[in-house]
């Protein structure tokens, strides 16, 4: 049995990092990412380090350094859960490539194993950058025995094992019971959006019971025991307090017990996984219909439906329909990118008030503050995914467009536009929460408006340009357009690179009035269009002369 | 040996897909499953491979229940889908390999099966290729390879024979004839009409998920006058006017 599960381990993982049809011109990318990268990894370790150190001699007096791995476990559960929501969504539910092993004889377990492979090499990529350098620190910090490092290694391993469980059967189960609405697209999206509204969710509770002022009348009472505070922070959520002990007391004959407590518990969550994954995983997979849908049209209206458009119409929402209707894209595309905002809003009223902004506003000049909004408004916009999978989301039928009567040019700004309208449903709504929520003057609000509309067009044009010259369209299942593609990356590079260094030197150049920074701004965003659609005509001609 | 009793399944907007079918498939025989498109013959085949689940009734294959003791069940048989769309980025002899793995052929036996066949089929040279750079047809003949490799007892064939070349075609028939005659189970669906006539024991004949017919060549001559054709009765039967 258990070659078999590692067999299908072997080929799930396979068939998701296969080179078929990949393209080897990608790896270029990478290399300014890592080049990037080095400078930045080695600032993290050396301000963890002293983070830890300076924990560690202001603790380490009370009696209470053992917080400091605890907000360490507690961190990584933490975020380790939420992206084992996202993941585990993706690889179990949206991912449809399972379809093809049905009719293998596998059990519903093995199956589940397979699919839980390339979520836990994300886990242990997040769960190792954050763990190693914080766990290494401590170890220096408190010259810890031997028996710390050898029990922090299978920790360090066990680790992802809770939170994933506990994400995945809530999953599970949910999509077992939403399922019998007997629609698969509907309840997937549905699933989708609860995940993300409880992200929230948890995100709120966080911040509810870290009030700040209550911790401290506590925290003298607190600091009187030895692990107070881990005890307090842990409270609800014993994992993490066993890990911390089974590594804060790894040299005693209790740590080891600690350390045997979290395998217990680890493997017996992951046991609970695989007997669930058993009972429901294939269930609320399937559902009870396939993946098609069967649009039934009244004969009355058919009158109605048949109707003459124009071209540039009836492609645009041809294009929004596919997005709206393919629950991938739809999530992509769409509700993730309002996630962004509403997060943001949640997070932000739930610390300051809606006095923040306008204290951040008082700080600066009417210059530099729409400098700010626009730059972060520009990035939120650049990170949307509906351009970069412009040409990508056709996939095999990228080739039918070929057939149509129509040039590459006209298809090619079809594709952005409807990137540009996706995109002004995040305007709209940043536009609200601006004028009704945080009440920015209106005449503000609308110059805002304005540089966004001409910003949405920039970045809708990049990301196609980007996907344009290397698209993805050799998929089978729609993910595959969004996963370990590094072109949203380097889209928002490059926006934040051009528009950072403009908006650096508005900043300190201090003659320009309000209303010049505004026009400086639209110039600089028409030269970058302009380049772009000079970048196109080129490729356009390299293209047709192939 | 299948055997399907009072099957029913629905989707949404489709509520009768397949309407209380039954059929028995017998050991040693070769049954032609034929129908309009949209009748119900890959829902029915994909009920009895597990993909989709049944709404209602039973099906069995050895006497193995799918929904129940699906593992077992799918030991039983090898099933050629009707899109050979699948497991692209695998290379053809990876995807060969995979399936060796999972139904445990030994590896002498996987060897050389896998050289006969492909080199039957004419892809023993694109094996290294990925399965994305095959064309229908051989995407079709990977999958047929990968079902016989493990030489299951029962052959659930989704329209194998769209697409292969007259060649291929021959040699697949030929191949199902010889399986058959060895006392084991095929069924097949199929749009081609002579195919059918010249190779089936007995045909299915089902429209709009109802059974039409069930019943071998002479049973069919003697229900619709004698010397009518295959094609002459089914399109009597299905049409809908
Ligand atoms: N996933 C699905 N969702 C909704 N309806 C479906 C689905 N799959 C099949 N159907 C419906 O079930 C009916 C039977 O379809 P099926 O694919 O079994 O036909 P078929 O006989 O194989 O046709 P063909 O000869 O074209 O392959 C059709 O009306 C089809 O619309
Ligand atoms: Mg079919």
């Amino acid at each position: 049995m258990m070659n078999k599960t590692w067999l299908l381990v072997k080929i799930i993982l396979k068939m998701q990092y296969s080179k078929a049809g990949a393209n080897h011109s990608q790896i270029w990318l990478l290399v300014p990412i890592i080049l990037f990268s080095i400078p930045f990894l080695y600032l993290y370790i050396t301000i963890t380090n002293a983070t830890v150190s300076a924990l560690y001699q202001t603790l380490q007096s009370v009696g209470q350094e053992s917080v400091i791995l605890g907000l360490l476990f507690i961190g990584l559960h933490t975020i380790l859960f939420i992206m084992s929501l996202v993941t585990i969504l993706n690889a179990f539910f949206f991912t449809e490539d399972i379809k093809s092993f049905i009719p293998f004889p596998f059990q519903p377990y093995q199956l589940i194993l397979g699919k839980s492979a390339n979520p836990f090499i994300y886990l242990y990529i997040t769960s190792g950058f954050l763990f190693i350098p914080w766990f290494y620190a401590y170890g220096n910090v408190s010259e810890a025995p031997i028996h710390y490092y050898l029990q922090g290694v299978p920790i360090f391993l066990l680790v992802p094992m809770v939170p994933f469980t506990l994400a995945a059967i809530i999953l599970m189960v949910a999509m077992r019971f939403i399922n019998i609405s007997k629609n698969k697209d509907r309840s997937k999206v549905i699933t989708g959006i609860l995940t993300l509204a409880f992200i929230i969710f948890i995100n709120v509770i966080v911040r509810l019971n870290t009030d700040s002022q209550a911790m401290l009348q506590r925290l003298t009472y607190l600091l009187k025991e030895k692990d107070g505070l881990l005890i307090k922070i842990t409270n609800y959520y014993p994992p993490a307090f066993l890990q911390t002990k089974a590594l804060t007391d790894a040299s005693t004959w209790e740590g080891f017990i600690y350390f045997l407590m979290t395998v217990v518990l680890a493997v017996g969550c992951f046991m609970l996984f695989l007997w669930i994954g058993q009972r429901f995983y294939i269930k609320g997979m399937l559902g009870s219909g396939g993946v098609g849908r069967k649009l039934t049209l009244p004969k009355k209206k058919s009158a109605k439906n048949v109707k003459k458009q124009a071209v540039w119409l009836s492609y645009i929402k041809t294009e929004l329909r596919i997005i709206f209707r393919t629950p991938t894209f739809l999530m992509q595309c769409v509700i993730q990118s309002l996630f962004g905002p509403v997060f943001l809003l949640i997070i932000f009223i739930m610390d300051s008030g809606t006095q923040g902004l306008a204290t951040l506003m008082n700080n600066f000049s009417e210059k530099q503050s729409i400098l700010v909004l626009f730059l972060a408004s520009v990035v939120l916009i650049g990170s949307n995914a509906t351009a970069i999978s412009s040409v990508s989301r056709d996939g095999k039928n990228w080739f039918v467009q070929f057939y149509f009567p129509l040039s590459m040019k006209q298809i090619l700004l079809y594709k952005i536009s409807t990137a540009w309208i996706i995109n002004l449903i995040t305007i709209t709504l940043l536009l609200i929460v601006g004028i009704g929520l945080l009440q920015l003057p209106l005449t503000y609000s609308l110059i805002w408006l304005l540089l966004m509309l001409v910003a949405n067009w920039f970045t809708s044009m990049l990301g196609t340009y980007l996907d344009f010259i290397q698209p993805k369209l050799n998929w089978t299942d729609e993910q595959e357009v969004f996963k370990s593609r590094l072109i949203g990356l380097t889209a928002i590079c490059i926006t934040f690179g051009i528009f950072g260094a403009l908006v650096l030197i508005l900043w300190n150049t201090s003659i320009l009035s309000f209303i010049l920074t505004v026009f400086s701004l639209l110039l600089g965003l028409i030269i970058a269009i302009i380049t772009i659609g000079i970048l196109f005509r080129l490729k356009l001609r390299q293209t047709n002369s192939l | 040996m299948i055997e399907i009793t009072n099957v029913q399944k629905g989707f949404p907007g489709n509520s009768r897909a397949i309407e209380d079918l039954s059929l028995t498939i017998p050991d040693g025989k070769i049954v032609g499953f034929l129908g309009p498109n949209g009748a119900g013959k890959s829902t029915t085949i994909k009920m009895m491979t597990g993909i989709l689940p049944i709404d209602k009734g039973s099906i069995t294959l050895n006497g193995i229940p799918i929904d129940k003791n699906s593992i077992e069940a799918k030991k039983t048989f090898g099933y050629v889908p009707d899109q050979p769309d699948m497991f692209l980025r695998l290379k053809g002899i990876e995807y060969l390999n995979f399936i060796g793995d999972i139904y445990n052929v030994p590896q002498t036996i996987r060897q050389e099966r896998i050289d006969t066949l492909t080199k039957q089929f004419q892809i023993h040279t694109s094996l290294q290729d990925y399965i994305q750079t095959y064309s229908h047809g051989m995407r079709q003949k990977i999958i047929v390879t990968g079902v016989l490799l493990h030489d299951p007892s029962i052959w659930i064939l989704d329209e194998p024979l769209t697409g292969l070349d007259p060649k291929s075609a021959y040699t697949l028939k030929d191949m199902m004839r010889q399986h058959a005659d060895k006392g084991n189970t095929v069924f097949f669906s199929s749009h081609g009409l002579e195919v059918v006539e010249q190779l089936c024991d007995m045909v299915a004949i089902i429209n709009k998920g109802k059974l039409l017919f069930y019943g071998d060549m002479k049973q069919l001559h003697e229900e619709y006058q004698t010397d009518q054709s295959l094609e002459a009765v089914f399109l009597e039967l299905t049409n809908d006017e």
